[in-house]
């Protein structure tokens, strides 16, 4: 059984910022910023969308003056990539 | 964005997102260094560092309690240069921590109990480098937590047996030893 692609993932930054935070316990927006090699506004706002979607959490503090975001996977984000992921496989060998 | 496409970000953003062995291994030379030269030192300066009866007891926790503050803030400084804190660098921060707890209930308990606590320490090190090597898969690690592991084991059998030059030498092969050599390898988790 084939599902639907989840369209909150198929956009590149989002896919990225998902694979990254799957692996990692916290992350920061700089490091983001650098692995997906996109502009802050861009990143804010696909992050948004994740938070907004409740794939994500953000956490917004201050050190040494500058502020710092620091972003997790939820459950439920892990949950969605996981079956995103999924789906990916048996398309890909559809692919084939 | 084609399957194949996606599965190839998944990969690359994945396999970016290493864990960084080599702030760990700064962390098991440092301490393996500090403390097989604190046990010389203890060695061959008896008279000096038993000079009170709680002489030995200061020098044994105020020197581990800087290291301890050195450690705390390298790696504090390594996280956030980072950006990053994978599982497994939890992990390994969690279990060192309650590492560090466990160090000080033993140092306390041992002066009540007015007792030697290398062998226990030895024992607790050994289980926590056992679980740090089964974690990073990095088998110099494992042979040398099974080192410290015997060491201590060796305390237990002959009593006898110099505990400050049992603990130089665990120190060394358990700590410096797979340190450097985790710190030579491109060994990514």
């Amino acid at each position: 059984m084939f599902e639907p692609l989840d369209k909150l993932l198929t956009n590149p930054i989002r896919l990225m910022v998902m694979s990254v935070l799957i692996k990692v316990s916290d992350c920061d927006f700089n490091y983001l910023k650098k692995i997906t090699n996109s502009t802050q506004g861009n990143l804010s706002v696909q992050l948004k969308k994740l938070a907004e979607s409740e794939y994500i959490s953000i956490a917004k503090s201050f050190e040494n003056n500058y502020p710092k975001t620091k972003l997790k996977i939820t459950k439920k984000g892990i949950l969605a990539f996981e079956n995103h992921f999924k789906n990916l496989k048996k398309y890909q060998n559809l692919d084939l | 964005m084609n399957h194949s496409k996606q599965l190839s970000l998944i990969n690359e953003a994945i396999n970016k997102t290493k864990e960084q062995l080599k702030p760990t291994s700064v962390n098991f030379i440092f301490w393996g260094l500090l403390i097989s030269m604190m046990s010389l030192i203890h060695y061959f300066f008896s008279e000096f560092i038993q000079k009170t009866a709680y002489s030995s007891l200061f020098y044994w926790t105020t020197v581990p309690i800087i290291g301890m503050v050195i450690t705390v803030i390298y790696n504090i400084k390594t996280s956030v240069r980072l950006g990053y804190e994978t599982h497994i660098g939890r992990a390994l921060k969690l279990v060192w921590g309650v590492f560090n707890i466990a160090w000080l209930v033993i140092v306390v308990l041992s002066i009540f109990k007015k007792q030697n606590p290398v062998q226990e320490i030895l024992f607790l090190l050994g289980i926590v480098l056992l679980i740090s090597a089964l974690l990073i898969r990095f088998t110099p690690l494992i042979i040398g937590a099974i080192a410290v592991i015997s060491c201590s084991v060796l305390i237990a059998i002959l009593p006898s047996i110099n505990v400050l030059l049992i603990n130089a030498v665990a120190t060394f092969v358990g700590l410096v030893i797979p340190g450097l050599s985790l710190y030579l390898s491109k060994k990514h988790v």
